[in-house]
């Protein structure tokens, strides 16, 4: 309970960062401390296969492709000049009232209690999440194969030079 | 186990993607703060997974775990060829015709 508490100020604290750095390399390395985070609350919450593709996926994948692009645009990034602040306060604003909303709707309708099950032997392990996607998800789990094929030859055409 | 304190911290991770998307102008920071909303959303998945004993949402995370980087790859293709064009990472810059 009090690591959870521990790491959700960070997590909170790391992903202000992201928003609130100016330049964007450091935007990336906070979001990496975010990543970090996200999958010791994960571990927390006994799903230890989702947490270690989350460091996989995301730390190893998408935010390496990230840092390649910042560092490509290295001389791009000085020329944006900081917000108004009138207008970024309005800004400001909308964000925290969606915030308020949501916090509001959840009051009104969670009644101060969710009970937790009992969990069974293997909860979030690799080989119940793997028996269910090879059964019940099959589907899905074969039509995000024909989704990636889709990607690459999107992200092949699109970054192709035209010549 | 007290699981609306943490609801209320995927709460505050999505608002601050939304903060970031509306404030930042910078194209790959605004595309950072949509990652961090992806994963507000997957973090709630794996508490109410957690709360009710269900494996399904953690598989629902592996799926968005899976659009998230074919994401990350066509999104970061298309900024390239935007910054071909503009020669800018400003989104204010990119006029739509």
């Amino acid at each position: 309970m009090w690591l959870q508490m521990i790491i959700s100020f960070f997590l909170l604290l790391s992903a202000f960062g992201i928003v609130l750095c100016k330049r964007p390399l450091y935007s990336a390395l906070f979001f990496l401390a975010t990543l970090l985070e996200l999958g010791v609350l994960y571990l927390t919450l006994s799903a230890e296969f989702i947490a270690v593709m989350q460091i996989l996926v995301y730390a190893g994948a998408i935010l390496v492709i990230f840092v390649f692009v910042i560092v490509l645009f290295q001389d791009a990034h000085a020329q944006i000049e900081k917000f108004s602040p009138r207008v970024s306060r309005s800004l400001c604003l909308i964000a925290f009232s969606c915030f308020a909303i949501s916090l509001v709707y959840l009051i009104s309708h969670l009644h101060g209690t969710v009970h937790t099950q009992e969990l069974f032997q293997g909860f979030g392990q690799v080989s119940s999440i793997g028996e269910s996607l090879y059964t019940m998800f099959f589907f899905p789990f074969e039509a995000t194969l024909v989704l990636f094929l889709v990607a690459i030859i999107g992200a092949i055409y699109l970054a192709k030079k035209e010549s | 186990m007290n699981l609306s304190y943490l609801i209320c911290v995927s709460l505050a991770l999505f608002s601050i993607g939304i903060l970031g998307v509306l404030i930042r102008r910078n194209a790959l920071v605004l595309f950072l703060s949509i990652e961090i909303m992806l994963n507000a959303a997957n973090l709630l998945f794996v508490e109410f997974s957690f709360s009710w004993g269900d494996e399904r949402g953690l598989i629902w995370v592996f799926f968005v775990l899976i659009v998230a980087a074919m994401e990350a790859a066509v999104g970061l293709a298309l900024i390239i060829q935007l910054f071909r064009k503009t020669h800018s990472v400003d989104v204010d810059q990119y006029l739509l015709e």
